[in-house]
């Protein structure tokens, strides 16, 4: 049968961040799949090593809008390790209550999109107005609604006032009953089991050999969490759960993402109310000793994984970020074969993909004639074996 | 959950094909290989350790040569670092996209920022820089700097507006 190829992207409705697809089509099933991430790499690794410290805090917090929290925290988290600085408790709680609400408007953001991609419009009303709550929280606290700006080597640049803390807390019921409707909401609701069931299947052993990260790999099975593998913060003296499904397709996705909506709200409530005393911020040096590290952190679409080196200077040497959609992507792509051409949307959102912070390009499965950037016959699908 | 790794049981998993050991810090251990020893052990890391996800796959160019580090994990929760390094003015080595199938993005995004040729990749073509970029420049090398006068790329000199 004739194969076609469709455009979808860079530019188009159904997808909203720069990505170009060239899909192989054979009738209205993908045969193959090759995507072009490669549309806004702006060297932020390369300019990082031109800047003392502070002033690369700053520019890593916008290696992503959303997560910018989590590149930040996982940056100084690094340094102050290669320093040997203890942050103080206080500043601790404080890092991870704006970890948690990050995790939590971004998740929210998420849920809407998913929701939108399938047409159920209402849904992406409904969390997108509850997002909003979040995001007032974090303006509260940290003056800012998507760049925080909280992190400083050492700890954070702001404390939180008992009046802040109240605020907060008071918002917290009404996010704790939406939430529960959720959780109600994708047992039951038709538009959400039809469309997400069954689509994007993933299986354990492919999540884990395509290196598949966070919800996307949770939701198949796999207990991988850097908060519980590799503590930090004060992920370990806090009560939450890890929360993994066995679905592995986009229902399941969005199941875990709703559990770790609440076990975020959890968190958030926990440290709120058990918020240490104390001072916010730790002397630390100017310098950084030489030194190395990996410097791991759970952002909410998955692992963030920083190699930092210092050389006895102010800047680092190198800072290598692997981001968490680009960990992703492998096993996007594996997903996508053999599924209607409808299901690109739901299937490429399932994994929240942030392309900015990615910028990069994969191929997949072997097609013949796609052009210059085309594997050889016989290749591997989703690059398996 | 199964225990973490120890230094000693890394060590005698890797014995013979792999050069120093050694504990970067907690849940950190380092592995020091050449770049013919490096396959196999990355087989020995996945089987014997087990580690089942590559965690990245991160570049430093020291300006002497060029340092590959591969993390791995398992369920353990160890994370292996095996290092390889590479002379600058011939940065390959071989592929290991067919033993951890994730590794073939990172090594896409390497060979593009910094040069390095990874023999046997099926497809190892432009992956971060725009398509108009100079073919042999690398940018996240060292010793990188624009070029007066050459074109990087953009619709700003090409197009009539």
């Amino acid at each position: 049968m004739t194969r076609i190829v469709v455009p979808i992207g860079p530019q188009h409705p159904a997808l909203k961040e720069p990505v170009n697809f060239r899909v192989v089509t054979d009738g209205e099933r993908i045969v193959d799949l090759e995507l072009n991430l490669s549309y806004s790499h702006r060297g932020i690794e390369k300019a990082a090593e031109q800047r003392d410290f502070i002033r690369v805090l700053p520019l890593i917090e916008r290696v992503c809008g959303i997560c910018s929290h989590s590149h930040a925290t996982v940056f100084s988290k690094g340094i102050e390790e290669i320093m040997g600085v203890e942050i103080p408790p206080r500043a601790q709680y404080i890092r991870t209550i704006i970890a948690e609400l990050e995790r939590m408007h971004s998740h929210m953001l998420w849920l809407g999109v998913a929701a939108h991609e399938v047409g159920f419009n209402t849904l992406f009303m409904w969390t997108w107005r509850d997002r909003e709550a979040v995001l007032d929280t974090l303006e509260e606290l940290s003056g800012n609604r998507v760049h925080y700006n909280m992190n400083e080597i050492g700890g954070v640049r702001l404390d939180l006032s008992p009046s802040q803390v109240e605020a907060a807390l008071a918002r917290m019921p009404v996010l704790e009953e939406r939430i529960r409707a959720y959780v109600g909401m994708v047992e039951d609701e038709e538009t959400m089991l039809t469309r997400f069931r069954g689509v994007g299947s993933l299986s354990r052993e492919e999540a884990l050999s395509f290196g598949a990260v966070g919800p996307t790999a949770r939701a198949s099975g796999v207990d991988y969490d850097v908060r519980k593998d590799d503590p930090y913060l004060v992920y370990d003296e806090i009560p939450w759960n890890v929360v993994t499904d066995t679905n592995g397709d986009v229902y399941g996705r969005t199941k875990v993402r709703i559990g770790e909506i609440a076990e975020s709200l959890g968190i958030v409530r926990h440290c709120l109310e058990n918020l240490p005393g104390g001072p916010i911020r730790a002397e630390a040096p100017k310098a950084a000793p030489p030194g190395e590290i990996l410097s791991r952190y759970e952002a909410p679409r998955g692992e963030v994984a920083h190699f930092i080196r210092t050389n006895g200077t102010a800047r680092v040497e190198r800072v290598d970020i692997r981001t968490p959609t680009l960990a992703n992507w492998t096993s996007v792509a594996h997903c996508l074969i053999g599924r209607p051409l409808a299901d690109v949307p739901v299937i490429v959102a399932a994994i929240d993909p942030c392309l900015s912070c990615t910028s990069r390009i994969t191929l997949v499965k072997s097609g013949g004639d796609l052009g210059k950037d085309a594997p050889p016959p016989n290749g591997p699908r989703g690059w398996s074996r | 959950m199964i225990e973490p790794l120890t230094l000693d049981g890394v060590a005698n998993a890797v014995a013979g094909v792999a050069g120093a050991v050694d504990k970067a810090s907690t849940n950190r251990i380092r592995v020091r290989t050449t770049r013919e020893g490096l396959r196999d052990v990355i087989r020995r890391v996945q089987w014997l350790l087990p580690c089942d996800r590559l965690v990245s796959i991160s570049t430093v160019d020291t300006t002497e040569s060029i340092e590959l580090h591969y993390h791995l994990i398992g369920q353990h929760r160890t994370v292996v670092t095996v290092t390889v390094e590479l002379p600058r003015d011939a940065p390959e080595i071989e592929t290991v996209s067919d033993l951890l199938p994730s590794a073939a993005l990172y090594e896409r995004q390497i060979h593009d920022l910094f040069g390095v040729v990874f023999r046997g990749h099926p497809g190892l073509t432009r992956l971060i820089l725009n398509d108009d970029w100079p073919r042999d420049e690398h940018p996240l090398r060292k010793d990188w700097k624009p070029v007066a006068g050459t074109f990087y790329g953009g619709a700003g000199r090409r197009g009539p507006g």
